[in-house]
């Protein structure tokens, strides 16, 4: 190695590794004693550099970067809040709307369920009989009445038609009872005219405020009923 | 969350004396260093998880403080016309020969092109080898080579030059 490459390599690193730089210096001792001036050169070098650090920068740093954190950790604990409160409005909006609408799209379709969850609590034979007077004092919620009564009426009561507030009036039948609803008229439920299942059958009238369904078993004249309904109730308005 | 602010301050502890004096030596001002150091290590706790090894971590913070650096240039266009002596403080003021030594020496070392005195701070106080600092710099390793040459070259020669005029001469 000679002297220029040497002084080169010594000048670029004091502290060289190489072998050859080093085996340079043990074979020529002026060579070394060069690489000990720059040695003693770096010394002071890195004495010069090292500036004084302000003593309370690291400190500063970590309070800094802790309201940093802080800050941000506010901001997302906020977030997380937005979000438990959007989540809680929509399942609540969700459980209010599969408690109040309806299952069923269609008049008929509830009438008909409504028929069969009550089956049991009327019998047709029963003794029980409600007043022409008395139906119309209900019938009075619905701006209506019965210019005479239509058979013998075993129940006559408010009661709730899909959430709506309906008047369910249950007949004597030929063989079972016969259903009639007052429902007032509603955009959820779509009007059938004609319905029925295996058992039951039932038609809808329509009038200017309110439906009125019948529903009654097959062995019923529907029409008949129909015909009555319509000789016999009187509207207000 | 608290092994991040565990491995944060650590962090904070082992290098800021490094990045500040490395700092120090890219802007020759002590406000500005200090700067540079908060702005470094905040952006460093943004992204102390793409830290995945603890080694390079001083590498790292330099690199982030050289592009932190950088943008103070693009921010703000500083009238950098001559660099002058006399805004180099210096707190030290023992009158030890070693201190006036150190002074002096500080000087020389600020006169020095940005170009030579960065790999020199690098090499002497960051302890990187010359690979290391040519990735930093992004530049080849002969280049960097050539730069502590010609740093430590003019050091020597500015050292070997100045003791005879050094001192006060009265009368």
């Amino acid at each position: 190695m000679d002297d220029l490459q040497f002084r080169r390599a010594i000048y670029a690193d004091p502290n060289n590794p190489d072998d050859d730089v080093i085996e340079a210096q043990q074979q020529d001792p002026s060579k070394k004693q060069f690489a000990q001036e720059i040695c003693k050169l770096d010394e002071k070098i890195k004495q010069a550099l090292q500036v004084p650090i302000p003593d309370d920068l690291c400190d500063k740093l970590i309070l800094r970067q802790t309201l940093a954190s802080h800050q941000v950790h506010k901001r997302k604990t906020r977030i997380h809040l937005a979000l438990a409160a959007s989540v809680a409005i929509v399942g609540g909006l969700m459980l209010n709307f599969m408690q109040f609408s309806s299952a069923y799209n269609k008049l008929g379709d509830y009438a008909l369920a409504h028929v069969y969850h009550e089956q049991g609590s009327f019998n047709n034979n029963g003794t029980s009989k409600v007043t022409l007077a008395s139906l119309n004092q209900k019938m009075s919620a619905f701006d209506g009445n019965f210019s005479q009564s239509l058979g013998k009426l075993l129940f006559a009561d408010y009661c709730r038609f899909d959430g709506m507030k309906s008047l369910h009036l249950v007949y004597q039948g030929k063989t079972s009872p016969v259903t009639v609803f007052v429902v007032p008229k509603n955009e959820q439920l779509s009007f059938d005219a004609n319905f029925n299942d295996k058992q039951l059958f039932g038609s809808s009238l329509e009038f200017s405020h309110s439906n009125i369904i019948v529903v009654a078993d097959k062995n019923e004249s529907l029409e008949q009923w129909q015909q009555s309904i319509s000789d016999t109730i009187n509207w207000s308005i | 969350m608290m092994t991040k602010q565990v491995r944060y301050e650590a962090l904070v502890k082992a290098l800021h004396g490094d990045l500040y004096r490395y700092a120090y030596w890219l802007c020759h001002e002590k406000q500005v260093a200090e700067d540079l150091v908060q702005e470094t290590f905040l952006r460093a706790w943004r992204a102390l998880d793409s830290l995945k090894d603890e080694k390079a971590a001083k590498s790292w913070l330099i690199t982030i403080l050289r592009r932190e650096n950088a943008r103070r240039f693009e921010r703000k266009r500083f009238d950098m016309s001559e660099y002058e002596e006399a805004t180099i403080t210096d707190t030290q003021s023992v009158t030890a020969e070693q201190q006036i030594e150190n002074r002096w020496l500080r000087d020389k070392i600020s006169q020095l092109p940005p170009e030579y005195s960065e790999p020199l701070i690098l090499q002497v106080l960051g302890g990187f080898s010359g690979e290391d600092i040519a990735a930093m710099l992004d530049l080849n390793k002969n280049t960097v080579m050539t730069r502590l040459f010609r740093a430590r070259n003019q050091l020597k020669e500015a050292l070997e030059a100045e003791p005879v005029k050094r001192g006060k001469y009265n009368g």
